[in-house]
C-alpha cells in the first residue's frame, strides 16, 4: 500500500520527469489513467468497490473507473487534445479528458472521500472547477484565485468529500473561454447514500451535457472566438445522427440529467410523455415546486434533472426545441429562395457553375432527400434516415425508444418501432372533403371593394 | 584604322552584285578596274536577294516571302498565298507571312530600295561622253568646234564610287531591313494583343452574364418578397458594372483587331482575319541565354550599320588625299574646224590645280567625322547591350508572373470554386455567393490572359532587341476590377 505521503511524493516526481508530456511510466505511482478511444455509449459501470449505487448511462460517454486507496476513491483525469467523432463523417479536433470530449462521468456516493489527480497535457495551463459542489475553497479550481494554474505537464491533486447528492459538472477555470470552446468538461453524479425522499429510484438514468461548436465546414477545429453563431449543437460532443438513442423498457421510471455548458439556453423537449423537473445542480426540487412539463428550458450553466414513467411504447423524438439547434452546419446568411420563380435563372447559373443545382425554392425538404457532395469533414444541414425516409434533422436531436420487451438493464438499440395496425398516420385516398376554405370569401370581397374594376385570380 | 573595339572590327557585309573591289586602289588596280565593266544592270533579284540575306537571320525562310510586287499579277499571286494562310486561324508566324505578302507599306519600302539600286547602277556605270559643239564667228571667219568629252575623273574614281555606292545602298538596305523587322514586331504585338483582347472579351462577357444572372435572381427574390430593394439594387449595380466592363472590352477587342488588320495589310477586308481562341501556351521553362548581349552586338542592324558607317569613314579618310588631286580631272578630245583655217584636232586635259585647297580641310573633316562615328557606334552598342538586358529581364519577369497565374492562381481559383459549390450544396452559402465567386474566378482568368499576353509581348521586344533599337516595355499591374465584388460576399 502506498501511503498518502509517498503518493504525493511520487506524483511530484512524475511531473518533474516529464515536464511537457507525462509518460505512463512516470505516472506509475498515480492511478493508471483510463482512456476511451470510441465515442460510443458505454454500458453502466456497476461499482465493485465502495458504497453500492444504481449507475447512470452517459449518452455517447462513459464513467471513469477509480481505485480505492485506504477508503479514498482515486481518479486520474488527463486533460489533452483529442479527436472526437461528432457524427459519422466528421471528426473534430477538440480538447478533452482521457481520450474523449466530454470527459468521463464521475460517479460517487454521498459522503465519499474523493481524490482526483489532474494531469495537464494541454499546451497551456489548466485548472478544474467542480461546478456545484460543496468543497473547501482551495479545491474549487479557479486558477489564480484559489490555486495556481496547473502548469503544462504537471499533475495536481484535488481532494474533497462529496457532501451533497445530485448532478454536477466539471469544467476548466483557466482560460475557460478557449478550453470550454474546445470541448473540455464532464459530468459528475453524486448518488444518495441512502433512500432520499426527494430522489426516486429509477430503472434508467441517463445524463449528458449540452455543448456547441463553431467549426468551419472543411476544417476540424472549433473557432474559439465565436460567441453565439455556432453551427454545431451537440449532446456530449455528438450531433444527430451521431447521438445514440435512449432505450428503455415500457413502464420504466426514467431520469435524464441535462447540463448546459453552451452560451445560450436550450428548451429540451420530449414527445409522448409529461415529465417533471426533479432536480437542478442546486439539489432535489421540493415536491410542492414540481409541475408537469413537456419542455424544460436549460439555462446556461444550469443542470436539469427530469423524470417520467415511460408508459407509451414507440420511438419518441427528444430534442432541443430551438429548430436551428436541430440542424447541422448551415449558412445563416443564405437568402430565402422560397417562392421565387427561378428555373431559368438556375439554367443560366449552371452555365457558369457546372454542377449547380437549384435548391430551396420550394422549401428545404429536398435537402433531406438529396445526396450532394459536401466539403470534407462536415455534416449535411439536414440529415438522418428513419424507417419512413429522411428525418431531416441534425444537432440536438435523439430518440427515446420505449419497448415492452426491452430487457431490464439492457441499453442496446432495439431498432425501429413497429406501430400496431391502424395506429399510424396514413394517406387519405378517398375524395377530398368539401370543406369551405375560411379565408377565401372575405379576402376576395375586400379586394373587390378596393378595386371595383375587379382583378380575378388573386 | 584607329584602335577599335573588337565588335566594331567585323568584316564588312558582302555586296551581292558588285565586282570585288580593291580596298586600297593602286594605279595598277585602277587600270584593272577601268577595264572591268562591273555589274551595271538593274534586276529585281539585285534588289531583293541582298535584302533577304539581311533578313533571313531574323526571319528564317519567311524572309523570301517578301518580294517586289511590281505589277497587279504579282499582287494577285501574293494575295492568293496570303488567302491560303488565312484559311485557318492565324498563328503569330502566319501573321508575319501574311504581312510580308500583303502589307503595302512594306512594298513602298521595297520599291524605294529598288529606286536606290537603280541609282547605284547608274552611278557605277560608264558615264556618257559629253559632246559639245561650238560655232564662233570672227568677222567672216567661222569656226566650228566639236569636242567629245569624257569625264575622266569619274572614270578614274569609278572603283571608289562603286565602293561608296555599294556602302550607301547597303546602309539603305539595312534601314529597310530594320523597318521591315520593326513592322513585323509590330505585327506580332498586334497579333498577341488582338488574340488576348478577344479572349478577354469572351471572359468579361461571361462576367457580365454572371452578374446579370445575379441581378435577375435578385429581382425575382424581390418580387417574391424575400429581398429588399437595397439587396436587389446591389446586385443590379454589379450587373451594370459588368456591362460597362464588357463594352470597354469590346472596344478594346475591336480596336486591336483593326490594328492587326492594318498591320497585316488587311485594312480593306478585316473580315478575312481569323484568330485562335487563345494565346499560345507558355513555355514550361525559359532557356538560359548568356549569349544575348554578344548576339545583339553581332546581329543588330543598327550596330552593324554603325560599324559599316565607321568603316566607310575610315575609307574616306584614305581616299580623301587622292580625290583632292584627281577630282575634276577631265579629258577632252577636241576637233576644231574653221572655214578659213585647216581643221584643228587635238586633245585637252584639264584639272583643278590643288594650289589653294590641297585637301587638308577635307581630310580634317573626314577625321572628325570618323571620330564622331566612332562615338556614335560606341553609343549605339551601349544602348543595344542595355536594351537587350532589360528586355531579357522583362521577358523572364513576365514569364514568372504568367506562370504564377497558370500554375498557382488559376488552380487556386478553381479550387475555391469547387469548394464553394460544395458549400452551396451544404446550404452554407447561397447562389449569389456562388455567382460572385464565379466572377472572381473570371477576373483571375482575365488577369491571367493579360499576364500571358505580356509574356508574348515581352518576347517580341526581346526578339526585336536582337535586331535593332527597342523602347522598353513595362509590365503594368493588372487593372481589372475586383473592387466590385469586394463587398458582394454578403
Ligand atoms: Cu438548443
Amino acid at each position: 500500500m502506498v501511503s498518502r505521503r509517498q503518493l504525493f511524493h511520487g506524483a511530484a516526481v512524475g511531473a518533474a520527469v516529464a515536464a511537457t508530456s507525462v509518460s505512463r511510466v512516470a505516472l506509475a505511482a498515480l492511478p493508471e489513467p483510463v482512456l476511451q478511444t470510441k465515442p460510443d455509449t458505454l454500458p453502466p459501470l456497476y461499482p465493485s468497490t465502495g458504497r453500492p449505487y444504481q449507475p447512470v448511462v452517459t449518452l455517447n460517454g462513459w464513467t471513469l473507473p477509480w481505485r480505492m486507496n485506504q477508503g479514498v476513491k482515486e481518479f486520474h483525469l488527463v486533460a489533452e487534445p483529442v479527436k472526437r467523432e461528432l457524427a459519422p463523417g466528421m471528426v473534430a479536433n477538440l480538447w478533452g479528458y482521457n481520450g474523449q470530449s466530454p470527459g468521463p462521468t464521475f460517479e460517487v456516493v454521498e459522503g465519499d472521500r474523493v481524490r482526483i489527480f489532474v494531469t495537464n497535457r494541454l499546451p497551456e495551463p489548466h485548472a478544474v472547477h467542480w461546478h456545484g459542489q460543496r468543497l473547501p475553497n482551495g479545491m474549487d479550481g479557479v486558477a489564480g484565485l484559489t490555486q495556481p494554474a496547473i502548469p503544462v505537464g504537471k499533475t495536481y491533486v484535488y481532494e474533497f468529500t462529496a457532501r451533497r447528492p445530485g448532478t454536477f459538472m466539471y469544467h476548466p477555470h483557466a482560460d475557460e473561454m478557449v478550453q470550454m470552446a474546445m470541448g473540455l468538461y464532464g459530468l459528475w453524479i453524486t448518488h444518495p447514500k441512502q433512500p432520499h425522499p426527494l430522489i426516486s429510484e429509477v430503472q434508467r438514468d441517463f445524463c449528458f451535457l449540452l455543448n456547441a461548436f463553431d467549426i468551419e465546414p472543411g476544417s476540424a477545429t472549433p473557432k474559439v472566438m465565436t460567441m453565439l453563431d455556432f453551427n454545431l449543437w451537440g449532446w456530449n460532443s455528438r450531433v444527430f445522427p451521431g447521438i445514440d438513442s435512449l432505450n428503455v423498457r415500457l413502464g420504466d421510471r426514467v431520469r435524464i440529467r441535462v447540463g448546459n455548458l453552451t452560451m445560450t439556453n436550450h428548451p429540451i423537449h420530449l414527445h409522448g410523455h409529461e415529465f417533471t423537473v426533479t432536480g437542478t445542480d442546486g439539489g432535489p426540487v421540493p415536491m410542492g415546486a414540481r409541475w408537469p412539463e413537456v419542455t424544460t428550458d436549460v439555462g446556461v450553466g444550469q443542470m436539469r434533472q427530469i423524470e417520467f414513467i415511460a408508459d407509451e411504447p414507440g420511438d419518441w423524438a427528444f430534442h432541443c426545441h430551438k429548430s436551428h439547434h436541430t440542424m447541422n452546419a448551415m449558412g445563416h446568411n443564405v437568402p430565402t429562395l422560397l417562392g421565387a420563380q427561378q428555373e431559368d435563372v438556375a439554367r443560366r447559373i449552371q452555365q457558369h457553375i457546372p454542377g449547380y443545382m437549384l435548391m430551396g425554392d420550394k422549401g428545404m425538404h429536398d435537402m433531406t432527400e438529396m445526396e450532394m457532395p459536401l466539403p470534407d469533414n462536415t455534416l449535411p444541414m439536414m440529415t438522418g434516415e428513419g424507417p419512413f425516409g429522411g428525418v431531416g434533422m441534425g444537432g440536438m436531436f435523439s430518440v427515446l425508444k420505449v419497448r415492452k420487451n426491452q430487457p431490464h438493464g439492457d441499453y442496446r438499440d432495439p431498432g425501429w418501432y413497429e406501430a400496431p395496425a391502424g395506429t399510424r398516420a396514413y394517406e387519405w385516398t378517398g375524395t377530398a372533403p368539401a370543406t369551405p376554405r375560411a379565408a377565401t370569401a372575405p379576402a376576395s370581397a375586400t379586394l373587390q371593394v378596393r378595386k371595383p374594376a375587379g382583378h380575378s385570380g388573386h | 584604322m584607329m584602335n577599335l573595339p573588337a565588335w566594331l572590327r567585323g568584316a564588312s557585309r558582302r555586296r551581292a552584285c558588285a565586282p570585288r573591289l580593291v580596298h586600297r586602289p593602286s594605279w595598277a588596280a585602277l587600270a584593272v578596274a577601268l577595264s572591268l565593266s562591273g555589274c551595271a544592270s538593274w534586276s529585281e533579284r539585285g534588289v531583293t536577294e541582298p535584302l533577304h540575306a539581311q533578313l533571313s537571320p531574323h526571319l528564317a525562310d519567311a524572309a523570301t516571302t517578301l518580294t517586289l510586287q511590281r505589277d497587279e499579277d504579282a499582287v494577285r499571286t501574293a494575295t492568293a498565298q496570303a488567302d491560303a494562310l488565312l484559311q485557318a486561324p492565324l498563328d503569330a508566324e502566319g501573321a508575319v507571312r501574311v504581312a510580308l505578302l500583303l502589307h503595302r507599306g512594306l512594298q513602298v519600302r521595297l520599291h524605294a530600295l529598288g529606286v536606290s539600286e537603280a541609282e547605284r547602277v547608274q552611278a557605277v556605270g560608264w558615264p556618257n561622253p559629253r559632246l559639245s559643239v561650238s560655232r564662233l564667228a570672227r568677222g567672216s571667219e567661222r569656226e566650228t568646234e566639236w569636242s567629245l568629252g569624257l569625264e575622266l575623273g569619274h572614270w578614274l574614281l569609278r572603283p571608289w564610287i562603286s565602293d561608296l555606292e555599294d556602302r550607301r545602298l547597303a546602309a539603305e538596305r539595312q534601314q529597310v531591313a530594320l523597318a521591315v523587322l520593326e513592322h513585323l514586331t509590330q505585327v506580332r504585338q498586334s497579333y498577341y494583343q488582338a488574340v488576348a483582347a478577344e479572349h478577354t472579351l469572351r471572359t468579361l462577357t461571361r462576367w457580365h452574364d454572371a452578374a446579370d444572372t445575379g441581378a435577375t435572381l435578385a429581382r425575382r427574390l424581390e418580387q417574391a418578397g424575400n429581398f429588399s430593394p437595397v439587396q436587389r439594387a446591389r446586385e443590379q449595380v454589379l450587373a451594370a458594372e459588368g456591362q460597362r466592363q464588357r463594352i470597354r472590352a469590346r472596344l478594346a477587342a475591336q480596336a486591336s483587331r483593326e490594328r492587326l488588320a492594318r498591320d497585316l495589310g488587311l485594312g480593306d477586308r478585316p473580315e478575312a482575319l481569323r484568330l485562335p481562341e487563345q494565346l499560345p501556351e507558355l513555355p514550361k521553362q525559359l532557356p538560359e541565354r548568356p549569349e544575348l548581349e554578344r548576339q545583339a552586338l553581332a546581329e543588330r542592324l543598327d550596330v552593324a550599320a554603325a560599324r559599316q558607317q565607321l568603316e566607310r569613314r575610315a575609307r574616306e579618310l584614305g581616299a580623301g588625299r587622292l580625290r583632292g588631286f584627281v577630282n575634276g580631272l577631265e579629258l577632252s578630245a577636241i576637233r576644231s574646224t574653221s572655214n578659213e583655217a585647216p581643221t584643228q584636232t587635238g586633245w585637252e586635259v584639264s584639272f583643278e590645280l590643288p594650289l589653294f585647297d590641297w585637301g587638308g580641310a577635307r581630310a580634317a573633316r573626314a577625321e572628325v567625322l570618323y571620330g564622331q562615328n566612332m562615338h556614335l557606334a560606341a553609343q549605339i552598342a551601349q544602348e543595344a547591350r542595355s536594351q537587350v538586358r532589360e528586355a531579357e529581364a522583362t521577358w523572364r519577369g513576365a514569364w514568372q508572373i504568367a506562370r504564377q497565374y497558370q500554375d498557382e492562381l488559376l488552380p487556386l481559383a478553381r479550387e475555391v470554386s469547387r469548394q464553394n459549390l460544395l458549400r452551396y450544396n451544404g446550404m452554407l452559402i447561397g447562389p449569389l455567393d456562388l455567382l460572385a465567386d464565379a466572377r472572381n474566378q473570371m477576373t483571375t482568368v482575365t488577369e491571367s490572359i493579360q499576364a500571358q499576353r505580356d509574356f508574348w509581348l515581352a518576347q517580341t521586344v526581346l526578339d526585336q532587341a536582337l535586331r535593332g533599337p527597342v523602347s522598353p516595355m513595362s509590365l503594368n499591374a493588372a487593372n481589372t476590377s475586383r473592387s466590385a465584388d469586394a463587398g458582394a460576399n454578403h
